[in-house]
This record gives structure tokens, sequence and C-alpha cells, in this order.
């Protein structure tokens, strides 16, 4: 039944986008053939701007389709985030990860993902009072990152070190706060691979000395295998905690 | 991308949970639900139609005279390379289906469409180290949480409408060979499960969960010499050594890895409020390395479910030489004797005999043979311990000249047993038992051997052969008060699923060639069939949706035959896998 609702609703969105939404919005300046679609998902008929104090950051070209680095720096936005939505309008699965600051993050986070072929990447930034800010970048690629095996499919390294944390402390580029950079083992597949079931990190919490959430995040299967990601806080204090749940349940905690 | 959810997005998504949540609002499944489950026909809520698994429905619109317009409504494939053993028994509520597939899948189906609504797939290490196929018998369902166990010993609780994983508990270590495979078993708001893995040496247990957290209430080990515990406002407190003290019944350390996996789960019975679960063979299989009674293998355990405590046992092979693992299922059932009401359970044995036990305290009411050969055994004795025949035990490998090989010895019945997993029935109206078994025998002899973690740990050698040319699979309709075969129905291959008897005086079951079948209840005659385009190796189900009344039962051939099948095998090599539900009806009009 649910199928089958969310099949009509498709439609019923498919007709907003064709009758109201299209003309009034400003249009892509990457001139993606998946913008229409892909804004209406994950933001839907919400007006927004295209804003370039987003910086979306890719390598002119990614060699590794699996382990392309990608760098989402909001911190010149003017205004308090709600969150960021990141997405590829060309990979199969397109979203790729929702970040919510909270009061002490710096909204600038770093990590890799993978790509199935060149692509726009998205970073749709959603204001306290509403407002969408979208962040863009053309992320040139050779193909196939989502739909390769992940390589601890041919290694079972992983099956015994599942959710094992790398973790480092750096201070910041403009040393205003502290940066933690982790690295997690997982395999992070996405599904579509046959025979090998999508089994990925859904949920990342940076957690302060208090046990407030400092940073949210919630990752879809593009986020490359074993994530590296680095995030940048407004803040000295020592006694951080990372928690990650997959969707297979499994959970992890660490002190930072 | 199996899920529409994700790919469109989470505005839609949250709107799909908003209306699912306004229009088919549903209350979880209590404990009610389940013991009341076989009188209430328009679900199935517990694996067996009931606690007690009787496998009976009290559904007649489907009788003898209707059943031929029986037919199918939609066919549901699991999908994937995954095409393995599909021995589950689907569950149905509110008009959703839920059901297991090999590699540890659970689906969620449209019970009117046969539209997937959800799938879970758990990503299983490469180690797994199941022993007899990668199958799964089944889901409990339980509040708003459909609970599984993985190959990799661990039990998952899934949202029932999201799929998504709720809580998750690793049960044991998968590395050791644990694995588990039967559907878990809810009581008093507690999961129930048994562990596999009686072939790698590892010490068999029941352990209890609470629902609703996944958190561990209590475990049971199942080999003498083992202590049990129960958690107590987060504190695990010792709860008593299983059978009193070690070495009891075990040479030396054996008991250290007696095996007796309590594999195939349990069932329960409101009236004594006791668990019964079974349990498999002693390892190592060579029995030599450990004489005596080696408690509590292949026997059954009467269990306190509130405190995990074992109020009785009863063993049917002590001493297992022939792995007679015997955890097949203890049915509680009543019947009048002299006008007294008789508190029985009945139960058949992979090594060959009926029991019928009293089951208020385990005592030993009659047994006998079930099928037609048995070599190792001239009969039971008064408490129903067999009487060993003299050399049916394969040899011991130190009398041997060059100390590799004992003596090997043929013995009916062969090791997959009279009864293996597959359930069998009762019908509270002909007071039958309906028992899918099969005849064959084995050449067995030991090998020395030694345990090591994680490896196979048998120290015998064996192949398989069937007693007849024409049929290996019998379905008898037993009468567990005279021990007399009703009827039987002969079938070329192996019997390998379960049953289910109804009201309207049926029978149904299925066979390895692919047929849904269904006999009359008192004669055995065979009133339709149907070809599912695989094996039938799982447990048949009936329920009634908008005034009519439902079949549905998986397809998909495996499981231990074609694996350690030996001369068998040649029998049924030629069968197809497969992985399918295939549901049908009675329609109105008929």
């Amino acid at each position: 039944m649910m199928t089958g609702i969310s099949r009509m609703l498709t439609g019923l969105f498919a007709l907003f986008a064709f009758s109201y939404a299209h003309a009034a919005q400003p249009a892509d300046p990457l001139e993606s053939v998946m913008w229409d679609y892909t804004r209406e998902i994950f933001i839907g008929d919400a007006d927004y701007r295209f804003d370039t104090s987003i910086k979306v950051e890719v390598p002119s070209f990614a060699e590794d389709p699996t382990q392309v680095p990608i760098t989402i720096d909001a911190r010149s936005l003017k205004g308090r985030i709600e969150r960021i939505v990141v997405w590829a309008d060309l990979n199969p699965i397109q979203h790729i990860f929702n970040y919510y600051p909270g009061d002490r993050a710096s909204p600038k986070v770093s990590l890799r993902i993978k790509v199935q072929q060149s692509t726009a990447i998205r970073a749709a930034v959603r204001t306290l009072n509403g407002e969408w800010h979208i962040g863009y970048a053309q992320l040139e690629a050779a193909g196939g990152g989502c739909t390769t095996p992940s390589m601890g499919n041919a290694d079972p390294y992983w099956q015994s070190h599942l959710g094992e944390v790398k973790a480092r402390r750096f201070a910041t580029d403009d040393m205003q706060g502290t940066r933690f950079k982790f690295r997690v083992i997982h395999p992070m597949d996405t599904g579509l691979v046959d025979a090998i079931p999508e089994f990925y990190l859904q949920q990342v919490e940076l957690k302060g000395p208090d046990g407030e959430a400092v940073v949210r995040m919630e990752l879809s299967p593009p986020v490359s295998e074993n994530p590296v990601i680095s995030f940048d806080l407004d803040d000295e204090r020592e006694g951080y905690r990372l928690w990650m749940r997959d969707n297979g349940g499994n959970e992890f905690s660490r002190v930072l | 991308m199996k899920k529409i959810g994700r790919s469109k997005g989470f505005a839609l998504t949250a709107l799909v949970a908003a209306m699912s949540c306004a229009g088919f609002a549903q209350a979880g499944i209590t404990d009610k639900d389940i013991l009341a489950d076989q009188m209430t026909t328009d679900d199935v809520v517990s694996n067996g139609l009931g606690p007690r698994a009787q496998r009976y429905s009290p559904l007649d619109k489907l009788n003898a005279e209707t059943v031929k317009e029986l037919r199918p409504v939609w066919s549901f494939s699991f999908g994937g390379e995954k095409q393995r053993g599909q021995e589950s028994q689907p569950m149905v509520k509110d008009g959703v289906m839920y059901v297991t597939g090999s590699y540890s899948r659970v689906f969620a189906i449209d019970a009117k469409t046969g539209e997937e609504l959800w799938e879970y797939n758990a990503r299983l290490p490469d180690g797994i180290m199941p022993c007899c196929d990668v199958i799964n018998r089944g889901v409990a369902l339980y509040d708003d949480l459909v609970i599984f166990g993985t190959l990799d010993a661990k039990l998952v609780a899934l949202n029932k409408d999201t799929g998504k994983v709720v809580w998750k508990k690793t049960v044991a270590d998968y590395k050791e060979g644990y694995s588990l495979t039967a559907a878990p078993l809810v009581v008093k708001g507690k999961i129930i499960t048994g562990v596999s893995g009686g072939e790698f040496g590892v010490v068999g247990k029941v352990e209890a969960y609470d629902a609703k957290t996944g958190d561990l209430v209590w475990t049971r080990p199942t080999v003498e010499g083992h202590m049990g515990y129960i958690w107590k406002d987060g504190k695990k407190i010792e709860n008593g050594i299983s059978g009193g003290k070690p070495g009891e019944t075990w040479p030396g350390d054996l008991w250290k890895t007696g095996g007796a996996a309590t594999w195939l789960g349990g069932t329960y019975d409101p009236d004594t409020d006791l668990l019964f679960f079974g349990t498999g063979n002693p390892a190592p299989w060579n029995s030599h390395l450990r004489p005596g009674d080696n408690l509590f293998s292949s026997s059954r355990l009467a269990i306190d479910p509130d405190t995990g405590k074992i109020a009785w046992h009863f063993q049917t092979t002590p001493h297992d030489g022939w792995d007679f693992d015997g955890v097949n299922e203890l049915i509680a059932f009543d019947y009048k004797d002299g006008g007294k009401t008789v508190k029985a359970a009945a139960t058949a044995d992979r090594n060959g005999f009926f029991y019928v036990l009293n089951r208020e305290n385990g005592d030993f009411i009659r047994g006998f043979p079930f099928v037609d050969k048995i070599t190792w055994a001239e009969g039971l004795d008064e408490k129903g311990r067999p009487i060993f025949t003299k050399d049916g035990r394969p040899g011991n490998p130190a009398d041997a000249k060059d100390g590799k090989k004992g003596e090997p010895v043929v013995s009916a019945p062969s090791f997959l047993g009279g009864k293996n997993w597959m359930p069998m029935a009762y019908s509270q109206d002909t007071g039958l038992f309906y028992v899918p078994s099969n005849e064959w025998a084995m050449d067995i002899w030991n090998e020395p051997v030694s345990y090591k973690k994680g490896a196979a740990y048998l120290g015998a050698g064996f192949t398989i052969k069937p007693l007849n040319e024409e049929y290996i699979g019998v379905l008898r309709a037993i009468d567990p008060k005279s021990g007399k075969e009703v009827w039987r129905y002969k079938n070329f291959a192996p019997l390998w699923g379960g049953v289910l008897a109804t009201k309207g005086n049926l029978v149904f079951t299925g066979n390895p060639e692919g047929y849904l079948m269904a006999f009359d209840a008192k004669t055995g005659e065979m009133l339709y069939k149907f070809q599912t385009g695989s094996g039938i190796v799982g447990s048949p189900i009936t329920w009634e949706m908008d005034g009519e009344q439902y079949v549905s039962v998986v397809s998909g051939w495996g499981g231990a035959v074609p694996l350690w099948g030996g001369e068998v095998a040649k029998r049924v090599k030629h069968l197809n896998q497969g992985g399918s539900v295939w549901t049908f009806k009675l329609p109105k009009d008929s």
C-alpha cells in the first residue's frame, strides 16, 4: 500500500512541477537535465536562489569514482543554518548526506563520495528563517562508482573491524576552532551490486562533552567505503564523542 | 533501488508515513493475539498457528468438497541470485504478509496483491557457517516489530511498516559456528530463541530477550555443567548450572563443546506455562569419545518462560551415535482416556520413534516406531528409553587396526532422520498427527577427531541411501493413542516441508517436486495439487481475508537434502532452485 501511495504522490509532484513551479524559479547555471527533478525531491516547490557564497569544492577530475573528496563550506553564508542537503544529480542514488549544525558547529564538512558519472553536485542550505540557498559544482568523473563492488566485498577485513574509528583533532584553516577528522571501517554497500545488500552508515552524531549533538548527519550509500569525514567546530572543549548507526542496526560509539 | 522512499526523497517519505499512520493505523500485536492465534482466523501471528504449534486451522470454507476450486491469486519472487532453500512459514497481519527468504532476508508483502511493501537484507559476513543451507524458517511478530534470526547469529527487530532496524542483538559468535535459522517464539513479551551450530561443537542454549528493547532476560545452556544466568535490574545473576554439575553424563571436558543445539526453536503451552525445546546431537558425532548419556543432548526440555529453569527433560536418544539430533517439535494436545483428559504432548523424533509424553512432568506415556525400519534400537522400555541393538552403533576407530576408521554399520533411519525439521500437524477433528517422514538408511563409520574452534566437529563419515526404489517420503496419519498409521501418502523425493491441517477435513503439504498438495484428512486421498515451479520445503498457512479463505506456501528447493543426501541427492539433482511465495484462495462464488 505504501508503494501505491508513493506512486500516486510522485504523479502529483510531477503535475506540480509542470504546471506551476517550472516558470517562476531561477534556471540552473549548470544546465543539468536533472535539476528540476532532483530539486523537487529534496526541497519540494520552495523558493530558492543559487548562491556562490556556499563553496562546493570538488577535484578537477575524479580519478577514482569510488573515493571523490568533496568539501561543503557554508561559513560565509549569512544567517543561521537549519540543515544542508547534499546530492549528485546523476547518481542512481542521488542523496549523499544531510548535515545539521548545532550551536557550536562551524558549517564546513569534508568527506569522500562515490559518483556514477560526471554530475552536478548540489549543497542546498536551508536557513532557520526558511530560505534555501543552493551551492553547486560540476564534477567530471570516470564512471561506475556506485555499482562497483566495495573493496570490502573482496576482503573480509571489515567483518572483524566493522565500525573501528581512527580520529584526530586539528586546528582549522582559519585557526578559529577545532577540526575533527575521522575514518571508520564500513563497506557502505549501495545495494546496486548483484547479491550484495545495501549496508551503510545512516546516522552520525558528534556529541559535545555535555552529551548535546553538536553536529548531526544522515548519510546515504554514495558516501565512500570506509568513510573519511571532517567537521569544523567553533569550540575548544575536550570530551567529544562520535556515535554512529548503520542500516543493519549496528551502533558504534567512541570518545575522540 | 528497491526502496521508493529514499530515491523519492524525504518530503515524500514523510508524507507517506503520515498517510499510512492516518489511513492504516493498526494496533500492535499483543501476547493475547499470539495466544489466540489458532482461533483467530483472519491472521497468522505465530509460527505453527498458535504457540502449541499444532498447525491446525478451524477454517472450513475450504474443505474436501471445495478444495478443487482453490486457485492461485499471486506469486511473489524473492528475486536476486540468492535462490536457495526456502523453509519459511509466512505470517499475516492486517493485510500484510511477513515472510523470510534464504540468506537472512525479510519481505513485507501486500497480502491482497502480492506487491512488495519493503524488504530487509542482512549484510552477512563471508564467514557464516550454516551446516545445512542458508535457510530461514520465519519471523516472530510482536507489538509493531518483525523479529528474526540471521545466519550470523543475530536477532534483528524491524519496524513492521518500514522494515527499518529498531534493535539488533548478538545471540552468539558466528565465528564459533553459531547461526540462527528458526523462527523465534514470543511468550509473555519475551522473544525466545535457540541457536544452531551442533556440527561445530558449540554449546546449545535457549535465551529470552525483552521483545521491545532486545535486552537479554535469561540464558539457559542445554549442556550439563554450564551455568545459566538471569538479568534483574540490569544485573547478571547466576541462575543454576544446567543439570546440577558438570561431568555426570559426560567424560572429561567433552561437555565444554557438547553441542545439543536448539536449532529448531520451540513451542509454548499456556496450560502448563512451559516452553518446549528440542535439543540436537551431542558433539562430536563419534560417540566413543563421550561415553555416558550426554545430557541434555537429543532431548526435549521443558523450560519455565519466566526464569529459564529446566522443569523437566526427556531424552529420546541417550548417548546418540547416529546424529539423531532430536530437536523435533513437541506439540501439546489433549486427549480423552477413559473419560479423563490427558495433558499430553507428542513428538516424532529423528530416531524413528514417535513419543507421547505427559506434558506436565515429562513422563513417558507411550512410544512406537513411525517409520518402517529401525535398526539401532529394538524398542523402548517402560520409561521410553531405547533398548539398543547389539552392534547397531558404528564401531570405535580405536578398535581398528590403523586406528583411523571404525567398523561401519548400516543404520536406519539415516542421520537426516525418520523426520527432520519439517513440522507435523495435529487435527483437533480427527485426533491424528500428520507426520512428514522419510524412509532411508545410511552407512556410517567413526573417525578420530579433536575440537577446533569454528571447524566441523564430527568424527564420522556417512552416506545416505533410499530404502525403496519407488519412494523416500511418506506423509503419515498417525493415531497418538494407538500408534496406528491410519493412512500414508508415498512421495518419490524425500519430504522436507511442513504440514497444515484444517477443520475442512484437509491436510496440506508440499513436496520437492514442486507440488502443493491437499489430502482428505480421514482417508489420505489426494484432492488437489498445484505445481509451484520449484520444490516446496516450507510450511503452508491458511487465513481468511474479506470473507475468502487463503492458503500460502513458499516455494524454493534446497535445505539439507541436496547438500548431505549422498545417493539420495541423485534423486533430487534435477530439481531446480527458486524462491517465491504462492498465495491461493477459494473465490467467494465457488
